[in-house]
């Protein structure tokens, strides 16, 4: 065989492989990454401003929002893809959080279950995520407002990082995360209580006083007024 | 010949699933999927380079193998080498991924891994085996 052919050949593979080595590099330190300052140039623009007034002021960490001593958690049940879930999402919850989580009274546990398609999960993993950077409930309102139809495939790569720009999360970090195991225990812990509660269903409401189980909360429809009664039942 | 044909046809549907990938990354839509992992994958980060989905890598990867399989040659079956590799190369870190950190299989992925290695060995066979010049014979 031609030693000249045999030593082209080499360097032709060489060469690929060390450019697929500097690619993957440049992947992993994140060189193609603009999304810390992307991030803040959107927030400080006001990009974020609609998805993040609700939440203002009030306490978030993790997949928590209010006060960790509230006395009563409102579990929430939701699938990004469920338009009743964006419903009370833009709708009902910021008067929720004025009404009881502001004051204390309540702070709402999300719980995020895939209901219409293996889409959802990846909405569902994003919201995780950006709890992780204690993003959540604006990463759930962010995609909300982008919501598609039911299963068209609408949460996309591109929709997750633009939420989450939007909600002043750091895209890359959170497209990370959202691959992690600590989301895939979120995930798994949801579906586990989901099933163990009978929920099927999207949005469901539950609630648990300090050291009590979990219990349905009785909602008649999805408008402010219809929280009322039940978290004050439940407050007593 | 016959390796520059069969090596132009094995581009051909590689490219197949690199547009279908990237139709379905710029529509928004849900690819057709049996291993039920696909849309985690098309959504992690690993499915995007520098903002650019890698479907689209793909496809432009796949159009110059092509390009490259119609011209004769050791130059061009050693450039052929060098993109093949690349690819290849790149499917493998893919490969990983979807093993690693996704946690997830694509069978479009799949069927690209296996279409760009046999581009690549073709390329290899042929860049070994091309006759160093196309000398024709006088009338």
């Amino acid at each position: 065989m031609d030693r000249n052919r045999l030593l082209m050949l080499g360097g032709a593979i060489a060469a690929a492989i060390v450019v697929v080595v500097v690619l993957v590099a440049f992947i992993g330190g994140g060189g193609g990454s603009k999304s810390p300052t992307t991030a803040t140039a959107t927030n400080a623009s006001g990009g974020g401003t609609e998805a993040t007034d609700a939440f203002a002021g009030t306490p978030q960490s993790g997949d928590t929002l209010g006060k960790a001593s509230a006395p009563l958690a409102l579990y929430v049940f939701e699938d990004p893809q469920c338009p009743y879930c964006r419903q009370w999402n833009i709708d009902t919850l910021p008067t929720v959080v004025q009404n009881y989580v502001r004051g204390g009274r309540v702070k709402l546990v999300y719980r995020g279950i895939p209901i219409i398609s293996q889409n959802s999960i990846a909405g569902i993993r994003a919201v995780y995520a950006a709890g992780m950077q204690d993003k959540l409930w604006q990463m759930a309102e962010a995609l909300y407002e982008r919501q598609g139809e039911e299963r068209s495939g609408w949460i996309t790569i591109d929709v997750i990082k633009e939420a989450a720009r939007e909600v002043g999360a750091n895209p890359e970090k959170l497209l990370t995360d959202a691959d992690s195991d600590t989301v895939t225990a979120k995930l798994k812990e949801a579906e586990q209580l989901a099933n163990q509660y009978g929920i099927n269903s999207t949005p469901s409401f539950g609630y648990q006083k300090q050291l009590g189980t979990l219990q349905p909360l009785q909602i008649s429809g999805l408008e402010p007024a219809d929280f009322t009664p039940g978290l004050d039942a439940a407050l007593r | 010949m016959r390796l520059r044909a069969a090596a132009a046809a094995a581009c051909l549907v590689g490219a197949g699933i690199a547009a279908y990938l990237t139709y379905v990354h710029y529509a928004g839509i849900a690819p057709v999927c049996t291993t039920g992992g696909c849309e985690k994958v098309q959504t992690s980060k690993y499915a995007e380079l520098a903002g650019v989905p890698v479907a689209l890598l793909g496809l432009v990867t796949y159009a110059v193998l092509f390009v490259l399989a119609l011209v004769r040659g050791v130059q061009a079956a050693t450039l052929g080498v060098f993109v093949a590799v690349v690819g290849v190369a790149f499917s493998g870190y893919l490969l990983w991924a979807q093993l690693g950190p996704i946690d997830a299989i694509c069978q479009w992925c799949l069927g690209n891994d296996l279409t760009i290695t046999v581009v690549a060995a073709l390329y290899v066979v042929r860049m070994l085996t091309e006759s160093p010049t196309q000398k024709r014979r006088p009338g």
